[in-house]
């Protein structure tokens, strides 16, 4: 184990290189031929086998690195490597993991998307992790700001027995956390399925790896959903990275005029499924909505508590669009005190949220 | 050949009664200043002569001894120059001891004899001992203020000496107007709108919470922040003789008649942080003691210096300000309600929607608070530009002193229950001052749960829940009381 993470933690390596040295046999063997002074493939100059030579001690650095962190370490052809991967054409060639890698086992949802997500569609990306969550479905994200941690915070917002695990799949080294401000949803996330990344512990997360990490991403998830995307971006390396693999892709429809849906938008035209609620999805993985409450509609996943009647009325008063508390009382005749902790309670129960003295109605 | 005369120095923002010693004897003549003074002291020499020759007072030729004795740290300043003159003729014996039996001096004398009005009057003549203090005329009214009648003016070094030789009386108070408090006391009622955020300054008022507004620029912010000392309740006799004591040490005009309105402070953000925190030698007062018992405001918060901001939390944490020197150490007032402002982001863009900022960059703008310093914001308002249909409304806005008896009687409650403001209930007291019902405690251990408030977080709430309670004259706290709360403490920046 800790002789693959030390191949892949050798300076200058590459993903042929990586790909060919693991392709040599057991990582171990590979390993000490190398320090031995044996090229053992060919085609590599010499610059890079001093530089690997003079690696030696660094199988006990990474193997103790991985250790304290509870990182798992695996290589194409060795133990516990994910099913899924295995007959990917671009799979990593040595794969880090923290948490059940049981969560490849059941039907796995890519929901990804812009960091500049709107509040819709933060909204609309957790309440569709929620929901995909209940089903039993694992949710694959990439832990990033905006839609992606949106759609993992609603998976860890469910609570019940067959709940679907969460996978993140991150650029840089599992126990790199990037951004700092996602610690907690990182954390979480390990413990209650799994992160992967294919660079060892340490590895910064640089800006070249994050489209690297996308082809995984795509390759592990039966449907990729994209939620809010620009149309450029990383989200549409992953559309065609799933694209390439024969994975659904799915698309969530937003407004014309928002620039966070050109890309998604786009994709519709182009033929894409839209999502508009989770049996949109459960439809296209050709699953029952088992995970649902016995007999309730299927609309009844949303477990917000019902506003009551007053509440349907400060709702109805928001007709759309972002408004002021100011504008609400206005609206509704109600006392700004009383406005105040209705909204309060709207908003603790996922009904309204607010930014910066505006709220918005979240009814999706 | 040997006199003591009391008089006093300033010390930060208190008076310290010192006793200068004046001793004339043989020897060369000369004229020495002993007793570690100070350099504006040791320049009294020369002012001193100055004023008494230009006095009609022939010089004695002889050596000249002053001696201050006093507590070490605490000599200084100019102040001293009348009591080393008055000294200097006693010892000479050009005026009768007891004619200066039980009377402090103090003042800076000006070459021509006259004297000039001191910074600190009121501490000054608070603290000399005796049953009379002679204090520059001009100085007159702050002087009454710490010593009532014991205080009488003296115009010049001429007519000290006239009185001590008794060839004249001390003239009166009255012929020596004061000035006026020309403050006027704004009113609430000229803001138009902004309900939300009138209802968090009410809150902030009656709990003495520190408040924090969030807003673009010219909604309204600093116009609503200065009519907060109308709406908070008025100082008692001791609160306005304290405000006065630190108004008169920084050298303020300070009115005859104690004003009951809190004081405002709006320092610039560009200001030092000595400016703000007071410092300097000797020790001046700075902002957040000149905001004691009233509203220090900082518009544009995060364009103060860091620094400064975080100077700010020993103050807010007690009450007091320590200034420590080399050789002394100086304790200032400073309680103070704090009052922040800040554009919700750099490019201070109306909407949310229309603001061309990242979140990044929103992030970023809102992390120059430290979060300590965020921590101890109970009240975040924010603020929107009103849309026409809310200026324009005929609904008649509430004047200050509506709110006013509000927030007097909810504060009164609060005097009453538990002998503090509610932003100063010690956790320990919580249970028992403000009891949750159990709906209200649901509703606060699911914020714990979702990690929306810390422990610290908690127990603040749990004081603005009780100050709203107490403003809607409800005697527990429940459930709509800590929504309004947790309503006024969102994150900042957050999405």
């Amino acid at each position: 184990m800790k002789h693959a993470a030390a191949l892949a933690a050798l300076p200058l390596q590459t993903h042929a290189r990586l790909r060919r040295l693991v392709l040599c046999g057991d990582p171990e063997v590979t390993w000490r031929r190398i320090m031995a002074g044996e090229r053992v493939v060919a085609g590599i100059d010499e610059r890079v086998w001093r530089a690997w030579r003079s690696s030696e001690g660094l199988e006990d650095t990474m193997g103790e690195r991985c250790a304290e962190s509870g990182i798992g370490v695996t290589w194409m052809g060795g133990p516990g490597y994910p099913a899924v991967l295995l007959r990917d054409p671009n799979r990593p060639a040595v794969l880090f993991h923290r948490g059940d890698t049981g969560a490849f086992a059941h039907p796995r949802v890519g929901i990804v998307g812009t960091r500049a997500a709107s509040r819709a569609g933060s909204a609309f990306a957790r309440r569709l992790g929620h929901d995909l969550a209940l089903n039993g479905v694992s949710v694959v994200s990439g832990l990033a700001r905006g839609i992606d941690i949106a759609a993992h915070r609603g998976v860890l917002a469910a609570v019940g027995n067959s709940v679907g695990a969460p996978v993140g799949v991150v650029a840089g080294g599992i126990d790199v956390v990037y951004p700092a401000e996602h610690a907690r949803e990182w954390e979480e996330v390990c413990s209650r399925g799994v992160v992967v990344s294919e660079a060892p512990p340490g590895t910064p997360p640089e800006t070249h790896r994050f489209p690297l990490r996308n082809r995984i991403l795509a390759a592990l998830c039966d449907v990729l959903v994209v939620v809010e995307s620009r149309a450029r971006g990383g989200s549409m390396i992953t559309v065609r990275e799933a694209a390439t693999r024969g994975v659904t892709v799915m698309a969530v429809p937003g407004s014309p005029s928002s620039p966070v849906s050109d890309g998604t938008n786009a994709l519709l035209r182009d033929g894409c499924a839209p999502v508009t609620d989770v049996e949109d999805v459960l439809v296209a993985l050709s699953l029952q909505s088992a995970g649902l409450p016995a007999g309730g509609p299927l609309r009844s996943v949303d477990t917000r508590r019902r506003p009551d009647a007053d509440e349907q009325i400060l709702l109805a008063a928001f007709s759309g669009l972002p408004r002021t508390c100011e504008e609400l009382v206005l609206a509704t005749g109600r006392s700004r005190f009383d406005t105040g902790v209705a909204l309060g309670r709207l908003e603790a129960d996922g009904w309204v949220s607010h930014d910066n003295g505006w709220w918005e109605a979240l009814l999706a | 050949m040997y006199a003591a005369i009391n008089s006093s120095t300033l010390h930060g923002v208190f008076g310290a009664p010192i006793t200068v010693e004046v001793h004339i004897g043989h020897g060369l003549p000369g004229f020495a200043v002993v007793g570690q003074p100070d350099e504006a002291c040791r320049e009294s020499r020369d002012r001193v002569r100055a004023a008494l020759l230009c006095s009609g007072v022939e010089w004695p030729n002889r050596r000249i001894t002053v001696n201050l004795a006093g507590p070490a740290e605490k000599r200084g300043g100019s102040t001293a120059d009348l009591a080393i003159a008055v000294g200097v003729l006693v010892a000479n014996g050009d005026v009768p001891a007891e004619a200066v039996d039980g009377t402090a001096f103090f003042g800076e004398l000006g070459l021509d004899g006259s004297l000039r009005p001191s910074a600190g009057a009121a501490p000054l003549a608070f603290s000399a001992s005796g049953s009379r203090v002679v204090v520059p005329a001009a100085s007159i009214h702050e002087a009454m203020l710490g010593a009532g009648r014991r205080a009488v003016p003296a115009a010049s070094l001429r007519e000290v000496i006239a009185v001590l030789k008794g060839e004249e009386q001390w003239s009166s108070a009255a012929q020596h107007p004061g000035p006026e408090d020309a403050r006027a006391v704004l009113d609430l009622a000229d803001v138009r709108g902004q309900h939300q955020a009138k209802f968090a300054l009410e809150v902030a008022a009656a709990g003495q919470h520190h408040a924090l507004m969030i807003g673009p620029p010219g909604v309204g912010k600093s116009m609503l922040a200065k009519r907060l000392p109308g709406i908070l309740p008025a100082l008692n006799e001791e609160a306005a003789f304290e405000v006065s004591m630190v108004r008169s040490a920084a050298g303020l005009p300070t009115p005859v008649a104690p004003g009951r309105v809190p004081p405002f402070r709006a320092p610039h953000h560009t200001s030092s942080t000595v400016s703000v925190v007071g410092g300097g030698s000797p020790v001046r007062p700075g902002e957040v003691s000149l905001a004691h018992h009233g509203v220090l405001f900082l518009d544009e918060m995060g364009e103060f210096a860091p620094t400064l901001l975080d100077a700010l939390r020993q103050p807010l944490e007690e009450g007091t300000i320590r200034i420590a020197r080399a050789r002394s150490s100086v304790e200032l007032p400073a309680r103070f309600l704090l009052v922040g402002a800040s554009n919700p982001c750099p490019c201070a863009n109306e909407q949310v929607t229309g603001c061309g900022c990242t979140p990044q960059m929103r992030r970023r703008y809102l992390r120059r608070f430290s979060g300590p310093l965020l921590d101890r914001f109970d009240v975040r308002m924010w603020l929107t530009r009103p849309r026409t249909e809310a200026v324009l409304s005929a609904v008649p806005e509430e004047p200050s002193a509506t709110v006013a008896a509000r927030v007097a009687s909810a504060r009164d409650t609060a005097m009453r229950r538990q002998g503090c403001p509610n932003s100063l209930i010690a956790p320990s007291a919580i249970d028992e001052v403000a009891p949750l019902d159990a709906p209200a405690r649901a509703v606060l251990e699911a914020g714990l749960r979702r990690g929306d408030l810390t422990a610290r977080g908690y127990h603040r709430v749990r004081r603005v829940a009780r100050t709203i309670a107490d403003l809607r004259g409800d005697a527990s706290v429940g459930e709509e009381h800590v929504r309004a709360a947790l309503g006024l403490r969102r994150e900042l920046g957050d999405r």
